[in-house]
């Protein structure tokens, strides 16, 4: 109280007033920038000479795999998450987050140095991040390149401080890359394309990867004599008997029905896949009976799935301090063997389910379909996935640095020199793709393994496998062996295996049922100002809700999101969708 | 005259550092202010080419269905926090003053000043693990003594006394000492006349340690009342969650977050800007009632 001291009645200002200096400062050297650049500084120089030694020498760095020579030096920023800080960096021996095989392949095959400016422990959606990455883009102080959501991109865009990258897209990808990005539809590039022009490259990501899936503890549910979900009647069933049924056996009430993460979504202990079998389907943009589109959210489904979720709260199958958790302390619950059922994403057994099977041998899980109300096969919302979208700073020496850097990442996993088990999941750290700045991926590339490993187990051979396909084969058979290292990767069985949860996304696309998110542009103007206020509205309602408040606060919060800015976005969204029509 | 001038002019050299920092960190943000009525986007820079609205920002603030809860929040927190905040000390620093064994008053002295010199990122940590439902060390007692677990740090009826509560045992130390430090200079004479007078230690505390606290009470208490809108941001940002924004939210993390995580940072100063005027009116409010009642003046 007393430290705050004398800054109290400014105190507000401080937060502003770091960006207003710093802006301040870059505003008056923004036209000396180029200038500035001019200036004796010996690296300035360096790298100018590379810009012309490359210009001169087109026959490699024009090629997009072809190599700097002399080595430049591009700037971007990361964070730094859970997964690559301990199981892969902790595990490879003279690797670091600056310094390892991505690194060493981008600077000895490209003659691209990577540094990077700050570096911020985390997923990008954490608090630490998204406030780093607002800050950077405030000071307007950034690096080469760097990754930005839909949001951002569209605020570089409009205050002209980003490349144009159509021309160089079209020279530098290489045909591997413009086929790979090219396979989601032309959504993702609509959504980074401003004016006609290509403001940025998306790192296109799969929707059919959003598929959810509702993970159930099958050893509890034979323990209590129970039958796999058909119905959401079952489901809450289920929750209720893995409560109060003790299927631990220690006699004590403290198993959870289901696993819910603060954020309330996400890949896994989300709610997206519970409140599909409602019909509601939060966050996404979908088409009413009369053909326009509205914002699930704010639908009246959404109220029966609350009312669910509350029910269950009162009923102690969701923990009760779920509001301050996030993914990881419920990862931890689940470890623990508190948690019977959870929704997610098909790769939920290798984390964070494959923790609770190290603890518990004989503890079993496995994916079931999301399920309706009635027998009637559930949709499965699949929200608009690609999110991140690589920008370069306006003025940056080489622009077409990143798009080499994507060439590459592709071409050592999928392309014709690839080393699939050394550049992107090697046994011993399955996460190593993400020690690179840039992680693009063939976005079928998961469902099209599983087809081919499902094909060669119903013909019995595994000899026609190769690249991904055969890695995962391998993983399985190696559980198969029921060697303590196949136990390691017991996940990898319970999506690639023959109930598998692959084989439920093969399923799913049969059997026509997703649900697609309609709005794939780049967010209107609206959406850049509002759109993170009301998700935070929205998410504090829900959760308040499920902890106790009036269900009927559902009525006002869709009032207040209609008034605060939601109107005005439908009506956006609206006007974009007429236009594609 | 001449004389005087030159002897203090030294003094005044020395206070110039201060002036700067407040010059630099207190009147020149201020031309941030503008950033309330645009539609401000940062990569234009400060005196760019923003779009005016007007009083857009602030009505969009009144619109928002949290802001008046966290005014109220805020007024509610800061204002417990300062009542307890002075008493709390000077009681304390009463009580310590009539314990007679040396050793005993200066080990509890160093022991209750030890948590001000933590940062709430370090006592936030540990609050969290002491004071969780499941396991920690405050409700397992409380277990003990049959009562049902109580989660302070998720409940709306709990959040604001365990602020206010932290912040009370995390602070009152630095309070007790300087009170201390005012009883050490009042004159021994008055208590041996009163102990002649035949006044117990209840009465000499009564009638000559708190009225020779008075003037160090009152000014701890103006300055303090400064800070009626502050209700601690480092704590708060440290302790709460989205669950307990109903009671918790301040202004301060609600500016946080509208304009750091959701970059909207007109909105975000529209709200500084409403908080500062109200601080404002407080301390000139304060300062007058201080003046004139109390007969204290800072200039």
């Amino acid at each position: 109280m007393r430290k705050s001291g004398k800054k109290g009645l400014i105190q507000v200002f401080v937060l502003v007033m770091a960006a207003v200096l710093v802006l301040s400062a870059c505003s008056g050297n923004n036209d000396n920038n180029n200038a500035s650049s001019e200036s004796p500084s010996p690296s300035a120089k360096a790298s100018d000479a590379t810009n012309e030694s490359a210009s001169a020498n087109p026959d490699s760095s024009a090629d997009p795999l072809g190599k700097y020579d002399p080595p430049i030096e591009v700037t971007t920023v990361r964070n730094l998450s859970d997964v690559v800080e301990n199981n892969v960096l902790g595990v490879l021996d003279g690797e670091t987050f600056e310094d390892n095989r991505w690194t060493r392949v981008y600077e000895d095959q490209l003659g691209i140095k990577l540094r990077n400016l700050w570096v911020v422990k985390g997923n990008p959606e954490s608090d630490q991040y998204v406030q780093k990455m607002n800050v950077t883009l405030a000071s307007g102080d950034l690096p080469d390149f760097m990754a930005v959501n839909a949001v951002q991109l569209k605020q570089l865009a409009e205050s002209d401080m980003i490349e144009d990258m159509t021309a160089l897209y079209e020279k530098y990808a290489s045909p591997l890359t413009k086929d790979i990005l090219s396979q989601e539809g032309t959504g993702p590039f609509d959504a980074a394309t401003f004016d006609g022009k290509l403001m940025a490259i998306p790192q296109v990501e799969p929707s059919i990867e959003r598929s959810m899936f509702l993970w159930v503890r099958t050893d509890w549910l034979e323990k209590l004599s129970l039958q796999p979900p058909k119905t959401m009647a079952d489901v809450l069933a289920i929750s209720k008997a893995f409560t109060e049924g003790d299927p631990d056996g220690n006699n004590k009430k403290d198993t959870y029905g289901l696993g819910v993460n603060k954020g309330l979504w996400g890949g896994s202990t989300g709610l997206e896949g519970f409140m599909a079998g409602f019909k509601a389907y939060p966050n996404i943009w979908v088409e009413d009976s009369s053909g326009k589109l509205v914002y699930g959210s704010v639908q009246p489904e959404i109220k029966n799935a609350l009312k669910a979720l509350q029910d269950m709260f009162k009923g102690g199958q969701i923990d009760k301090e779920f509001g301050i958790k996030d993914g990881g302390k419920v990862a931890e619950d689940i470890t623990a063997g508190k948690v019977g059922m959870e929704y997610g994403e098909q790769w939920n057994s290798i984390w964070p389910l494959q923790l609770n099977k190290n603890n518990e041998p004989d503890g079993q899980w496995r994916a079931f379909p999301i399920v309706s109300e009635t027998e009637e096969l559930a949709k499965v919302p699949q929200k608009f996935s690609t999110t991140k979208f690589f920008v370069v700073r306006k003025g940056a020496k080489n622009p077409e640095a990143v798009i080499k850097l994507f060439n590459m990442h592709l071409e050592k996993n999928w392309g014709e020199t690839a080393e699939f088990d050394y550049y992107y999941a090697p046994k011993e750290a399955e996460s190593v793709w993400q020690l690179s700045p840039v992680q693009p991926a063939p976005p079928k590339k998961n469902v099209t393994a599983f087809r081919e490993i499902d094909a060669a187990r119903k013909a019995n051979d595994f000899s026609v496998l190769k690249g991904e396909a055969k890695t995962i084969q391998e993983k399985i058979d190696l559980y198969n062996s029921g060697s303590e290292e196949g136990f390691a990767v017991w996940g990898w069985e319970r999506i690639y295996g023959p109930e598998g949860s692959m084989g439920i996304t093969d399923q799913y696309d049969k059997n026509n049922q997703f649900l697609i998110d309609k709005f794939v542009a780049a967010p209107t103007p609206t959406m850049v100002e509002r759109k993170s206020t009301l998700e935070k509205l929205q998410n504090e309602t829900f959760i308040k809700i499920i902890l106790g408040d009036p269900i009927d606060n559902f009525d006002k919060f869709v009032a207040d999101w209609n008034k605060l800015g939601g109107e005005q976005m439908t009506q956006e969204v609206n006007d974009w969708y007429a236009s594609t029509k | 005259m001449g004389g005087r001038w030159k002897r203090e002019l030294p003094l005044h050299f020395m206070i110039l550092p201060g002036l700067l920092l407040i010059v630099v960190f207190s009147y020149i943000p201020m031309a941030g202010i503008v950033i309330a009525f645009q539609k401000f986007i940062p990569a234009k820079g400060l005196f760019g080419d923003q779009k005016w609205i007007g009083w857009d920002n602030f009505n969009y603030v009144m619109d928002l269905p949290s802001f008046a809860q966290v005014f109220w929040n805020t007024l509610s927190i800061a204002s417990m926090k300062l009542v307890l905040g002075l008493v709390v000390p000077i009681v304390f620093a009463i009580l310590l003053n009539e314990v007679k064994n040396e050793a005993v008053k200066r080990s509890v002295q160093t022991a209750i000043y030890l948590p001000y010199f933590l940062s709430w990122v370090v006592l936030g940590g540990i609050l969290i693990d002491l004071l969780s439902p499941s396991g920690g060390i405050v409700n397992s007692l409380l277990g003990s003594l049959g009562i049902e677990p109580i989660f302070f740090l998720g409940s709306n009826n709990w959040f604001q006394t365990t602020l206010i509560t932290s912040d009370i045992w995390k602070n009152f130390g630095y309070g007790t000492i300087i009170y201390l430090a005012a009883i050490t200079g009042i004159d021994p004479g008055l208590y041996e006349a009163a102990t002649i007078d035949g006044a117990n230690r209840w009465k000499k505390a009564w009638h000559i340690t708190l009225p020779g606290m008075r003037m160090v009470i009152v000014l701890l208490a103006v300055l303090s009342l400064g800070q009626l809108l502050n209700a601690g941001f480092d704590q708060v940002f440290n302790l709460y969650s989205p669950q307990v924004y109903e009671s918790g939210d301040i202004l301060d993390t609600f500016v946080y977050r509208i304009g750091l995580l959701d970059a909207q940072y007109g909105v975000a100063t529209a709200v500084g800007f409403f908080k500062s005027i109200i601080s404002f009116i407080l301390i000139a409010g304060s300062y007058f009632f201080a003046y004139r009642y109390a007969k204290y003046r800072i200039f």
